[in-house]
Order: structure tokens, then sequence, then C-alpha cells
């Protein structure tokens, strides 16, 4: 129950925090929304063009930046604090947070609230509601979706992040992987074939955030869903194993950053 | 009497400035290159790129879809295409930042002080950090057409492509420049530097050849500074001609011609500026 | 000899637009600017002959830098005329540029990311320095500026004292034959500020290079400077000898003490004591009457002493006591 209240008490200061400049806030909502419409718009040429690509229609790739979109909005709105978590952690930030009785993850990943985010998150629920033609069970799988997304976003971002419990050059290695991986989620899942393929299953789990939430709207089945929730629960277990594991060795006194 | 005819002090003039302009890029090279760690962390950036978008336009040209413009891809994909494109603009340097920060802090007060042009020695710099992102990703890029055993294509046509591309990637920094120098009357250079990068990627053919477009989009694409930039290149890399070739390396030439000459405006203009109200 | 800088009522204001009141008064702004005028500087007239060192000192905000500016050729006035080494600052400032050199206290000046050596060779393409006479300056100033240890480092890893050194040898690489300091050393400790003065002013002596520096540190005056120009509030209040200043101004010395008692009983000759919060005692001493030393030895002897500051009075106190001494 600690991990909960903390991080709802943390998490809601962080927001409060992000609104603060108004203007400056407006307008990375509205600039991240133009910048997404935008390659929306690129998809919708492509489509034009090339009418399909690995199956997928113009309304499935409008499905996937939907998802993805909301997903990402959704981590990065209340749980920011993954974005420099690497940089937070070399800089000894964390040293305050051992001092005290609540758990540290929960407070590291609220600690920080994305403005620009917002934008990410409405650009995505959007694109959902208009485009990408759902019933109410649709719907609630894309919320599932949504959540499953997200934890394995998440979940990347902390194993990423506590690279800097070993690595000193791991603040830009991080950010890297997780563009990385953002990358590889933004494409249709059916043209990655052999390594690309592994790649996006293992050292980058696009095929985790993105590709397995998503089929699980297109092609809803238990098994689906099975893959998707077993996949993000063993992802979410790994990231808790390897911070722990971080952890310890930062309160040993062998990390960059202690 | 002159002891020395007239035109040696404006030779001499110039041998100095060529100088200047020389000392200032190889310290560029060599920053860039004691950077190693960004420049490695730029190759493997620019390896994902060419994967994801090489296996995404693979399986386009691999499905062939009649009545789509799959039949005018070439039957590899654009793999190559995608190589020269994310070359150029993982090469160019991002100069947009470097002038927001000096115009904005006042840091640019000790280059007015001194007795060379501050936006040509920039320049010069940057184009010494070019040099060493242009080596090590064309590096990586030989070494992945190596690896994935396609096709070599002809030493006249990859030296048309390094030709258009160095060149493309200096109409890049340009433009960039240009969005920089607005530093000197808005706060914030973000919002042309977005609107930039959109027209880069739409007309400079960045997020596919600007030869699948509509007619109309075409001819719009072919005559703005963008394509010059990125398209010609990459079209250079497709289907290499002499015609292409030198048509291209027209257009390259004049835009940064022009480029060139509306940054020196905007440099002069934002200089009065900052003379008649401080840094 | 003429003079190397002549300055005939200079004149810089600022014009702001103002904000304007009311739900559209951004956009009546826009269409029907009003301004906001603020005079930095409101006409100042001197003349600095060859190879004298003069301070211009003065408050905050009272227009020595940009005084300073304008002379450099970064600034244009908004009215009034100046020559320096012959040349109008803001209309030759590139020709200007090789005739003079210019430190800045608060910004650097060298490639921060560079070592110290390659910035130094970067300055000599951007003089035009010929290599053999510039190498010969260069290791003459390095020798003498005792720099050498530190030509290899990057700027960046540099202390602030270490990389002002650096700085003023930079600035002196293509034989300027006028130096402007711009509070050169603001935020140095006393061994780096003893330094830098004891360099600045033995180089001009032996160079014969006119010095011109701003500064709110009444020792880098007295020790560097041999005539003050004191501008307050954009105008100049005092161009005096330094000699003249000192006897006049500058002898004067603070002392806090810090005790446990919440006052002290101290009366001494020469020794005012100024208004001050308990446990504290400021004591203001006339270092022609008193000696700082006998004071506070006189202090540690009542006992209970936890903390003792010597300090110059503020630059506003010297500026506040020569106007004081002009209305008289």
């Amino acid at each position: 129950m600690g991990a909960l209240s903390t991080y709802r008490a943390q998490a809601a200061l962080a927001i409060r925090t992000s609104f603060s400049d108004r203007t400056n806030f407006v307008l990375l909502v509205l600039g991240m929304a133009v910048n997404n419409g935008f390659w929306l718009i690129l998809w919708f040429l492509f489509f034009t063009g090339f009418r399909q690509v690995g199956g997928w229609r113009m309304g499935d790739l409008a499905r996937l930046l939907g998802i993805l979109y909301t997903l990402f909005g959704v981590a990065t709105v209340f749980a920011g604090g993954y974005r420099d978590m690497a940089g937070a952690i070399l800089r000894g930030e964390i040293d305050a947070l051992l001092t005290q009785p609540k758990p540290v993850l929960a407070r590291m990943l609220a600690r920080e609230s994305i403005a620009s985010a917002w934008g990410d998150l409405s650009t995505g629920v959007l694109i959902l509601a208009v485009s990408a033609r759902l019933d109410l069970a649709g719907a609630a799988l894309a919320v599932a979706a949504v959540a499953i997304g997200a934890v394995a976003w998440l979940s990347a971002g902390v194993i990423f992040s506590s690279l800097a419990f070993w690595v000193a050059g791991a603040r830009s290695l991080s950010r890297d992987l997780m563009d990385f991986t953002l990358m590889f989620a933004s494409y249709p899942g059916p043209i990655y074939g052999g390594w690309a393929k592994v790649a996006a299953f293992t050292v980058l789990p696009a095929g985790f955030v993105a590709i397995a939430p998503v089929d699980l709207v297109r092609r809803p089945s238990l098994e689906a869903a099975g893959i998707a929730v077993g996949a993000a629960a063993a992802y979410a277990a790994l990231a808790l194993a390897v911070f722990s594991l971080g952890l310890r060795r930062y309160r040993r006194g062998a990390s960059p950053g202690s | 009497m002159r002891s020395t005819p007239p035109w040696t002090a404006d030779l001499s003039s110039v041998a100095h400035t060529a100088a200047a302009l020389a000392a200032a890029y190889r310290v560029g090279l060599a920053s860039a290159l004691a950077a190693w760690p960004v420049l490695l962390g730029r190759a493997v950036f620019y390896g994902v790129c060419l994967t994801i978008l090489g296996a995404f336009w693979g399986k386009v040209a691999a499905e062939h879809l009649p009545g789509t413009l799959a039949a005018r891809l070439p039957a590899g994909g654009l793999g190559r295409y995608v190589g020269v494109t994310e070359l150029i603009t993982l090469s160019v340097t991002t100069i947009q930042l470097r002038l927001e920060d000096e115009l904005r802090s006042g840091a640019l007060e000790p280059h007015l002080l001194r007795p060379k042009h501050y936006l040509a020695q920039t320049l010069a710099g940057e184009a010494g950090g070019m040099s060493a992102r242009f080596a090590v990703l064309g590096a990586a890029g030989l070494a992945l057409l190596a690896a994935t055993g396609g096709p070599w294509p002809s030493v006249s046509a990859l030296a048309g492509v390094v030709v258009l591309a160095v060149l493309g990637a200096f109409v890049g920094v340009l433009l960039f420049t240009l969005v920089g120098l607005t530093a000197f009357w808005l706060r914030r250079v973000l919002p042309a530097l977005l609107i930039t990068q959109k027209l880069i990627f739409l007309l400079g053919g960045l997020f596919a050849p600007i030869a699948l477009y509509p007619p109309w989009l075409h001819a719009i694409a072919v005559a703005t500074p963008f394509a010059a930039h990125i398209a010609f290149a990459g079209e250079a890399m497709l289907a290499p001609s002499w015609t292409q070739f030198a048509r291209a390396l027209a257009a390259q030439l004049a835009w940064i011609a022009v480029l060139g000459a509306l940054a020196a405006l905007m440099w002069r203009a934002g200089l009065a500026k900052t003379l008649r109200e401080g840094v | 000899m003429p003079p190397a800088i002549t300055v005939q009522d200079l004149r810089k204001a600022y014009r702001f637009p103002r904000r304007r009141a009311g739900p559209f008064g951004a956009l009546r702004g826009l269409i029907d600017p009003e301004f906001t005028e603020l005079t930095a500087v409101a006409g100042v007239s001197f003349d600095i002959a060859p190879g004298e060192r003069v301070a211009i000192i003065g408050p905050n905000g009272a227009g020595k830098s940009t005084t300073l500016k304008m002379l450099c050729g970064v600034l244009e006035p908004s009215a009034g005329a100046a020559s320096v080494l012959g040349l109008v600052p803001w209309r030759q400032r590139t020709a200007l540029a090789r005739l003079i050199g210019v430190v800045f206290g608060q910004r650097s000046q060298l490639w921060t990311e560079l070592p110290v050596r390659d910035s130094f060779a970067l300055l000599r393409r951007v003089y035009d320095q010929p290599a053999d006479t510039f190498a010969h300056r260069r290791d003459a100033l390095v020798e003498r500026f005792g720099i050498g240890a530190l030509l290899a480092q990057p700027v960046n890893r540099l202390s602030l004292g270490q990389r002002m050194r650096c700085e003023i040898v930079a600035s002196l690489l293509h034989g300027p034959r006028l130096l402007f300091l711009d509070e050169p050393t603001i935020g140095l400790d006393v061994t780096a500020k003893a330094a830098i003065r004891d360099f600045i002013r033995e180089q001009s002596l032996r160079e014969g290079q006119t010095v011109v520096l701003t500064s709110h540190d009444t020792r880098d005056i007295e020790l560097v400077c041999e005539r003050v120009i004191v501008i307050n509030a954009g105008r100049i209040v005092l161009d005096q000898p330094t000699d003249q200043l000192r006897g006049r101004f500058m002898a004067r010395k603070l002392v806090r003490l810090q005790s446990l008692a919440p006052s002290l009983n101290l009366a001494l000759d020469g020794v005012t004591r100024r208004p001050s919060e308990p446990h504290v005692t400021i004591l203001e001493i006339d270092t022609r009457r008193a000696r700082v030393d006998a004071v506070i030895a006189a202090a540690l002897a009542l006992g209970g002493i936890e903390d003792v500051t010597i300090e110059d009075p503020p630059m506003e106190e010297v500026i506040h006591e020569i106007y004081a001494a002009l209305d008289r």
C-alpha cells in the first residue's frame, strides 16, 4: 500500500508542476499534437500510394499509432520519471530517497511528469476514437492494449535506466535504447523478419510494447491476450529484479553515481 | 610609389581568411573525433534506422501489389536510398542549437571583438564536424551494404552519390543556419526548426522518394532546397545518370549560393540589431 | 602625441516596447507601440593618453560596461563621438579588433572544450599572426604569467583563476596596443587577484600598452591604475589620479565582529561604530588614524569573539562619499 499512495501523492505533485507555466504547457501540447498529426498525414499519403503493407491498411496503422501515442502519453504523464532515471541515478539523486521509508522505484517514476506527453495522450485517444472504428468490445480491448503496452514500455525504461547502476555512460545509452524501441514500435509488426524480429521481441521490446498489444485489438483471441499479458508481466518482473539488483549494488557503493 | 602591386594586399587577405577558415574546420573535425563515443552512437542509430526502414520498404517492394506505386520501386526495396538519405540527415550537425545558444546568451560578444566573420568561422567549424560524421557513417553504410550482400554500385555512381551527398549535407546545414539565425528575433528557434524538419521529410524525400509523388507535388519538391538537401543524392543511388547528376549538382550549387546569401543578409540584419541593442 | 582614446559626449539609451494593460494590450502594442526609454550612458567625455592605465569604476548599472562596449565597437551609441586608436569603434569594428585586446571577467573568449594551446593556435589564425612572431610572443607571455602547465588542459577543466590568466594571455597574443578589461578579477581569490594585477601593470609598463579597466574592486584600481574615472547613473562624477582618490576616499576598512556578548565595549581613536544587530559589532576604521591589527587585537582582548571579518567599504559607499565631498 505504501508504494501506491506514495506514488499517487508524488505523481500528483509532478503533474501540477508540469502545468505551472500555462503558456508553455499549451505550446508543448499543441506542438506535440501537430507533430503526431503530421506523421499520420504521411502514413495516409503512403497508404494512398501503396494501399497496404504486410496485410496492414490505414485503419490498422491508425490503431497502432493510437495505442502507441496513448500508452506513451499515459506512461510519460503519470510516471515520467523514467525518462531521466539514468541521469538521476548517476547524479546520486536517489540518496535522498534511500533515506526515506517509502519504496524507491515508485518515487523515482512519479517524480516527474512531462508536459508534452499530454499532447501524445490526447492525440492517441483522438486517433483511436475517430479512425480506429472500435465498438464497445474493441474499445475495451484498446484500453487493455494501452495498459499492457504502458507496462512493457515502463519496464523497458526501468531496465535501460538501471544500466546506470553499472555503467557511467548509461544516460545517453538508455535514451537511445528507448528511442530505438519506439522507432521499432512505430511500424507495422509484419515487416520484421529474421534478426530484426528477434531484436524487436528481446533486446528492444517493441514487440511487447506495441506489436503484441495491437495484435490483441486486431485479432482478439485468448492466445493473443495470454501472450501480451504474460510478456508484459514477465518484463515487469524483470524490470523489478534488475532495479533491485542495481539498487543493492548502489547501496554497496559500487555504482558510478554512489 | 608602391613597392608592391595593389592586389597583393587583397590576395594576402584572402589567404589569411582561408587559413582562418581552415583552422576552424580542423578544430571542428578534431572535436568531433575526440567525442568518438558520440560518433559511435550515431553510427548505431544509423544502423537501426536502416534496419527498420530497410525491412519496411523491402516488405513493400516484395509484396509488389498491382495497381499501386510498388511497381515503381526497385526490386530490392529502398534500402540503398534510405542508406544515402539517412547518411545525409545524420551527418548534419545541430548548428541551429549552437547559434540559438550563442545569440541568446551573449556568447556572441567575444566573437564580435575578433577580426574574422563569425558566421563563416562557425560554418567552417561545423563543416569539420560534419566531415567526421560523414566519414564514420559512410563507413558504417558501406559495411552494412557488404553485410547484406547486395550488388555494389559502380565506382562512378558511388562517386556521384558521395559528391551529391556532401553538397546535400551542406545545403542542409545552411537551412539549419537560417533556422538558428531566427534567434536574433524569436525567443525560441524550435518552431522554425520543427517546420523545417517537416518540410525536409515531405519535400526532401526523407519519407519516400519524391519520384513517387504525384507530378504536381514532385514539381514543387524539386523546386525547393529540401530536395537538393536529401532527394537528389538518394535518387543518384537508385538510378544514376550523368544528366541527373549534372542537374542535381547545378541545383545544389545554386541553392548553396542562394541560402548562403540569405544567411549573410540575415546575419547582417541581426548583427545591426545586436550592435544597436546590445547582446 | 594624439590620445589613444577620445570620447565626446557619448550617450546610450535603450528603448523597450512597453506592455500595454488590458485584454487587447498585446495587440494594441503591436500596432501602436509605446516605448520606455532607459538611459545607460547620459553623456560622457574623456581622453586617454597612450600608455595610460585608467580605471572606470562605479556601482552596478552605472554605465561602465556599456561605455566599454561602445569603445570596443560592439555597441552603437545613441549620440556622441569616440575615437579609439584613430578609428571609430562601431564603424570600423573589424579594423579596431586587430589593435585591441579585450578580457571579459564573466564571459570566456576561449574555446571551452579545447586545450588552451589549441585556443591560442586558433587565435593566431584569427588575428593573421606570422608563425614565428606569434610563437615568440606566446612563449614569453606563457612564461611571464606561469601558465605553462595549463596549456594542455581543456579550458572547462581550469579553475576560475587559471582560466582568467589564460584569458588575459589570449588577449595579448596579437600584440594589441590597447587592452580593455571588464571586471577581470571578479570571483577570484586574493592570490589570483594579486597575480593578475601585477601582470597587467607590468605588461603595460613593459610594452607601453594603454589599459582601460572596469571593476568593483577598489584594490584593482589602487594597484593597477594611475587614473580613475568614476561613473554613476551614466555620467562621470570624478576623473582624478589614483593617488588623490586614495588619499581622500579609500582610507577606510570595515571590521565585523561576531561575539558571544550582545555588544562590545570598544572605544578607540579613529574607530567609529556602525549600527548592527545584537552579537554583531561593525567598526569603521580610518586607516590614517588607526591600524586594523591594533583594533582587532583590542577586540580579541575583550574575549568571547567568535568571528572576525575585514572588508573594504562597498563601492556604493565610496561613490556616496565622493558625492558628499563634491557637495561640500
